[in-house]
């Protein structure tokens, strides 16, 4: 029971962040992300469900600084700094859960170049577990690792992107056919930033079609929102 | 790449179950007025259709052409009662294409019968029938069986194609179960039923080659094996296929051990006849692919360097 509990707070927390996320960059009004997540009465569990809920989010918690290019508040890079230590990847973790921690580190050193000599210790991980991945596997993977499709990443889960256009569409296409749309949008998003992505795709009016459907889910939301401005280069 | 030892064994497996049941292939001439005569044509026609890709092709192994040939054999001579049905079926439904539609395999089949074709060619001269109302796909296989049948296509085939579904080249998102059907039949026709690999136009071709591993993963993990069966068929009709390894070994996986296979996950139960009308199609579309992708099989093998 209480982990249960404990498992549909941290998915109220995550989706509070993520609707807080998706009206910053629709608005582009500043966002805050100390104080957006989480409230509660003892504000020891409150603070580490927040921590926990920013984990989960990833490097997309501070997506609306890392699209405008825009320095964050310190007490808001300090708790985003404080979530990406506290919950480094275990010894055995799956590449996913390794690459989404080195996004959040990576975003972080981006917003506070004081981080500069740590960021030589923290090598890229590699992507040859995405080498020769079936089209289903890769866009599943690739979906996880949304925080990474951003308009100037290149690292070596961007790079496999890159090669595979055609592959993640069918894997867009999947994700939509399945009704799985926050794996649809996910995919979406990596897809605005690919050459070669078949134009009888109909990724834009695909983007917004999964956004009408998915419209309960802050997720899906966030992940829209963000292809779409990307696709249209706006810095927010 | 699939072996071409599961799909070739996929095709004598459903024609082995065909041949048990041939005596499904059955008219009900006292049928409701409201059901209609010629419902239950359809599957003589597309059980005529299938065999005559099978001896087009010359894939079949000794065995398969013979059951194929005493399956068509039968359905003139006991189901269509040599063409009289037809006949019967033309004076109760004047205005049908149907029983020229069911008529036109056996007579490129060898079959024939005047009387049946003196009625087909005066329907064929009425305005009606060239402006019954119907969707694009439907009326692309009448002006394709027209043509085959050395009359001209009304309106030629070309014209049809950019109505259809395929022809517009759609969001691959939005396909559903009766869109999959209507893309299926299109590159059918277009095609005639897998003999012209490069009938479908450059631009329909390249769409498919990119969108059909989505619908094959998809239609697969819904175990719809009708459906799958007639996709594995679109894929042995592109100019490349792929012969999409997970998808045969689920769709031969699915094959029950008489060779019968399953529309819809598992095999229906109950009355025999019933049993039949939910099982033939999907295993005649199972010959259908089997014998086309085992013929493209062997052909690359030949067009292979030694």
């Amino acid at each position: 029971m209480e982990k249960s509990g404990t498992s549909t707070r941290l998915a109220g927390a995550v989706q509070g962040l993520t609707s807080e996320l998706v009206s910053a960059l629709r608005s582009g009004d500043p966002f805050r992300l100390a104080g957006s997540v989480a409230e509660g009465d003892d504000p020891e569990v409150t603070a580490g469900l927040a921590l926990a809920a920013v984990r989960v989010v990833g490097a997309d918690a501070v997506l609306p600084s890392a699209l405008r290019n825009a320095p964050c508040e310190s007490d808001d890079l300090s708790m985003f700094s404080k979530a990406v230590h506290a919950y480094p990847p275990p010894a055995g973790a799956s590449p996913t859960s390794v690459w989404s921690h080195w996004a959040m580190r990576r975003a972080l050193l981006r917003l506070d170049a004081s981080l500069d000599g740590d960021w030589d210790h923290d090598a890229e991980p590699g992507a040859a577990w995405l080498d020769d991945a079936p089209w289903q596997f890769l866009t599943h993977q690739l979906a996880v690792l949304a925080p990474l499709a951003l308009p100037d990443e290149d690292c070596a889960v961007a790079r496999v992107a890159r090669g595979r256009p055609v592959d993640v569409s069918r894997g867009f296409v999947r994700a939509v056919r399945r009704r799985d749309w926050l794996q649809a949008a996910e995919a979406g998003r990596w897809l605005v930033l690919l050459d070669g992505v078949p134009e009888t795709l109909g990724l834009v009016t695909g983007l917004e079609f999964v956004a009408q459907m998915g419209r309960d889910d802050a997720r899906v939301a966030l992940q829209v929102q963000a292809a779409q401005l990307m696709r249209a280069g706006v810095r927010v | 790449m699939t072996s071409t030892r599961l799909i070739h064994s996929v095709g004598a497996g459903a024609l082995e179950w065909l041949y048990a049941h041939r005596d499904g292939f059955r008219l009900e001439p006292d049928v409701d007025p409201e059901v209609g005569f010629l419902e239950r044509f359809k599957p003589v026609a597309e059980l005529a259709l299938i065999c005559k890709v099978l001896f087009r092709e010359g894939v079949a192994g000794s065995r398969q052409a013979q059951l194929a040939r005493q399956l068509v054999d039968h359905a003139w001579r006991h189901t269509l009662d040599g063409g009289r049905m037809l006949v019967l079926g033309q004076a109760t439904e004047p205005l049908s294409p149907v029983p020229f539609e069911v008529y036109l395999p056996f007579k490129e089949l060898g079959y024939s019968h005047p009387e049946a074709e003196q009625a087909f060619l005066l329907n064929q001269r009425l305005e009606s029938h060239a402006a019954l109302e119907m969707a694009p796909v439907r009326r692309l296989g009448l002006s394709a069986y027209q043509r085959r049948f050395g009359l001209p296509p009304r309106p030629p085939e070309a014209d049809i194609v950019p109505e259809t579904w395929l022809g517009r080249t759609p969001e691959p998102w939005t396909v559903e179960g009766h869109t999959a059907y209507d893309i299926t039949h299109t590159v059918f026709h277009l095609t005639n039923w897998g003999e012209h690999h490069d009938g479908l136009p450059p631009r329909i071709a390249d769409y498919l080659a990119t969108w059909l591993p989505a619908w094959l993963d998809d239609w697969l993990d819904l175990q719809r094996w009708d459906l799958l069966g007639e996709l594995l068929v679109v894929d042995a009709c592109l100019p490349r296929p792929t012969w999409d390894e997970r998808a045969w070994e689920g769709f031969a996986a699915a094959q029950q051990p008489d060779g019968a296979m399953p529309a819809i996950r598992t095999m229906p139960q109950g009355d025999p006849d019933e049993v039949f009308d939910i099982v033939y199609h999907p295993t005649l579309v199972a010959a259908f692919a089997s014998v086309l992708a085992t013929s493209r099989a062997m052909t690359r093998l030949a067009h292979a360097p030694a």
